[in-house]
């Protein structure tokens, strides 16, 4: 393919334990690139699937390592980072793809869990964004995307709480790609729809076959179908593409 | 399948609209340097023939086929020779358009010749190409259709009615095309050129200034989105407009460089 190589680079995808973030990390490795994942605890669930995703990057001959950090707590992510990019490269793509989705009646919740829900789906994507791109913006060059539920500007009952932190992701999205293109580092989303592999009321069957009806395109997205936006976008091909967010939801938000 | 094996479009061809120019010869080009067989449409044979040339070099098959894009039985009949050349039309890319109908003129001004005029070039024309091949995209069980938009379709200016107007009717297109369609496994999508401008003089280079990515699209930017958006790689997105603005339109009416103050407030 003639394009959209991204031999040389190296790229972080963050929150790499789920299917999705399999699936974001091994397209970028396929096209290419080194990578490296982070993972929130060192529980044995998390290493076995942050292993078994590095194996499949290392064993079509790309580099990588996985860290164990909380991607809010700064100071820890700081030295995780330097360690990382001394020991591999610099990191050239950002792949924010650490996602909470929680999913209760607003009622129900407490600040407690606003600030849980904060940490988890907004400060695990801006941190990690302020600690990588210094770097990006130094060396004038990178590419920063973020993984955003449609639920910023949809609304689904009990999802009050995570439609608020999509929404905060997708304007974060908006302004730093402005600040940010100037310095050759461009700043996107990459939007889902309902998923396979995410938490939510689809793992239910009856709502299961009614989103299958409800999608235009018939059926629940899977890792497979973000693959080729976030290639696209870490590509150098996208240099002009700025402060978008690329919607991949099988139809659902041009009709619904 | 690996990743880059899906954006592969060898065996598949583009009809490519106002081909003999700017994004249009762009488009192409990507398209066939990703593996396609090209249909070239446009008004004038020359263009068309030199876009032509860049294919072929290219390794890929090209049809010039002289089309006014606003008369639907010359689309009907280009695109039953399309079909009669090649076998099958698996891309669609309705990229003609332009015009500057009715610019600067109050409502009271606009004359029922500006509004057809708008409309036709940039939204009857689409109406046009992507009615002509539906049919046979739904009887093969495949179809991509690729609009082309603008970032004028997304919001509103003084005196500013046919292009804006009829950019986002192409918007609008997009949708009903991905949801009327969505089960014969056609797709729709349309792209949001922010400025590209056709020469990059000096002159238009000093003015660069007030995009937010200080600097305009470069042409060869667009092949690969359109590359993207034609390819299996974007087999669950459609009905989705991309901008490729250098964030223009997320940037809205922001004063050209203005930062706002920084620091703690007093």
């Amino acid at each position: 393919m003639a394009f959209f190589d991204l031999s040389g680079k190296h790229a972080l995808v963050t929150g790499a334990t789920g299917p999705l973030q399999r699936a974001l990390a091994i397209a970028l490795a396929e096209a290419g690139a080194d990578v490296s994942l982070t993972t929130a605890t060192n529980e044995m669930a998390e290493e076995v699937q942050a292993n078994s995703i590095l194996n499949e990057c290392w064993s079509i001959g790309r580099r990588g390592e996985a860290l164990t950090v909380a991607l809010a707590d700064e100071p820890a992510l700081s030295d995780a980072i330097a360690g990382l990019e001394a020991r591999i490269a610099p990191i050239d793509i950002l792949v924010n793809a650490a996602h909470a989705a929680p999913i209760l009646p607003f009622l129900d919740t407490s600040s407690e869990h606003d600030a849980a829900a904060f940490t988890a789906g907004v400060a695990s994507v801006l941190t990690p964004t302020r600690v990588v791109g210094r770097g990006m913006v130094e060396r004038g060059s990178g590419r920063v995307i973020n993984l955003a539920s449609i639920l910023h500007d949809r609304g689904v009952p009990n999802c009050a709480l995570y439609s608020a932190t999509q929404g905060a992701i997708v304007g974060f999205t908006k302004s730093l790609g402005i600040e940010w293109i100037r310095s050759g580092v461009t700043v996107n989303a990459l939007g889902i729809g309902f998923y396979e592999d995410l938490p939510g009321p689809q793992h239910d069957a009856e709502i299961h076959a009614a989103l299958e009806r409800y999608i235009p395109l018939r059926r629940l997205g899977e890792g497979s179908d973000l693959q080729g936006a976030v290639v696209y976008l870490a590509s150098d091909e996208a240099g002009f593409v700025a402060s978008e967010l690329i919607v991949v939801d099988g139809s659902i938000t041009a009709h619904g | 399948m690996p990743i880059l094996d899906r954006f592969d479009l060898s065996g598949r061809t583009a009809i490519v609209t106002g081909a003999g120019s700017n994004l249009g010869r762009e488009m192409s080009l990507a398209l066939a340097e990703a593996g396609a067989d090209i249909v070239g449409v446009g008004r004038r044979p020359e263009p068309l023939e030199e876009t032509g040339a860049m294919v072929r070099d290219h390794g890929r098959r090209y049809l010039a086929r002289s089309t006014d894009v606003t008369d639907s039985s010359d689309v009907n009949a280009m695109v039953a020779e399309a079909i009669a050349e090649f076998g099958t039309i698996e891309i669609l890319v309705n990229n003609a358009g332009g015009g500057s109908a009715g610019r600067g003129k109050t409502l009271s001004e606009l004359t029922d010749e500006d509004w057809h005029e708008g409309i036709n070039t940039n939204l009857t024309s689409a109406f046009f190409c992507s009615r002509a091949v539906v049919e046979h995209f739904v009887e093969h069980g495949f179809g991509r259709i690729i609009n082309v938009t603008s970032g004028w379709g997304y919001r509103g200016a003084r005196h500013r009615f046919m292009y804006p107007i009829s950019k986002a009717g192409v918007i609008s297109l997009t949708k009903a095309l991905a949801m009327s369609y969505a089960r014969e496994n056609i797709r729709a999508s349309c792209i949001a050129p922010g400025a590209f401008p056709h020469e990059l003089t000096p002159e238009v280079e000093n003015r660069s200034g007030l995009q937010p990515a200080g600097r305009f699209g470069r042409l060869e930017e667009i092949g690969p989105l359109a590359v993207f958006l034609a390819s299996d790689a974007s087999e669950y997105l459609s009905g989705e407009t991309v901008l490729i603005d250098g964030g223009a339109i997320a940037a809205g009416l922001t004063p050209a460089g203005m930062v706002p103050a920084t620091g703690e407030a007093n």
